[in-house]
């Protein structure tokens, strides 16, 4: 039972510039994060952002280009932590583009949240967490 | 291997570590007899309950002579702020996209 975080969202343009706006770098960062992204598969890079150290979190993305589908799909690793070596976060991020009546219907798969994968039923269990349990289900949906 | 330097993830990335937290779920268990269930070195085991006793997911409290292990929210906490940060993160991104393309002359579509 793996966690996914998933996210839709529709624009009144066409799949061909929210492709650009997923695969250009320079677009990519205006919303994103600064990267230098490319679309190769194969292709290393890096998002940088505030680190957030509590979270064990030190600022920079490690990720990788997993698969492109030019205007349909595209694929990378999101690693991150503490270190590169050692990254505590492994997943993949996945995005869809569809052709819906004049736009486009984008959608986002975050997943690969192994930590959560065994623990959820624990939450849920235990007495006095059963809240907790109840908000993660209102922010995760399983596959 | 440096304790300091396990994020949430990496300590419960561990088959082990998962396995201590499960028994735990059942019942609060002293150091001994979480060793017992496993084929490793009692000293192995004592490391798996640092790693989980140092990111908050179970507190240690000596009663007599045994040292007793408790699940603790902590831990568990903050891999919910995980996800809740990156669900956040997500949506915030993606609404900023939405107002860029917006901003976009419509000559471009």
């Amino acid at each position: 039972m793996q966690k996914i975080i998933r996210h839709e969202f529709k624009f009144q343009h066409s799949p061909a510039l929210v492709w650009e706006y997923l695969t250009d770098p320079e677009l990519l960062a205006e919303w994103l994060m600064p990267n230098d992204f490319k679309p190769l598969v194969g292709h290393h890079f890096q998002f940088k952002t505030k680190p957030k150290i509590n979270f064990g979190f030190d600022g920079t993305v490690y990720c990788e280009v997993l698969e492109i589908i030019p205007f349909q799909k595209l694929v990378y690793s999101w690693k991150g932590g503490m270190s590169k070596e050692k990254p505590g976060l492994d997943s993949i991020v996945t995005w869809i583009l569809e052709p819906i009546d004049g736009g486009t219907l984008l959608k986002l798969e975050h997943a690969g949240f192994d930590g959560f994968r065994n623990y959820f039923p624990y939450l849920v269990m235990n007495k006095g967490w059963i809240k907790i349990g109840k908000r993660f289900i209102k922010n995760i949906k399983p596959v | 291997m440096s304790t300091q330097q396990l994020d949430v993830f990496q300590v419960v990335a561990d088959p082990s570590r998962r396995t201590i937290l499960q028994m735990l779920s059942e019942d609060s268990m002293s150091i001994n007899t979480i060793a017992e269930n496993f084929e490793m070195s009692r000293p192995a085991v004592s490391k798996h309950i640092k790693i989980l006793n140092q990111a908050g997911f179970i507190s240690i409290e000596d009663i007599g002579r045994e040292r007793y292990c408790t699940l603790k929210q902590d831990g568990f906490r903050q891999l919910q702020d995980w996800m809740r940060y990156f669900d956040q993160f997500w949506h915030t991104k993606l609404n900023k996209l939405a107002r860029l393309l917006d901003e976009r002359p419509s000559k471009d579509e």
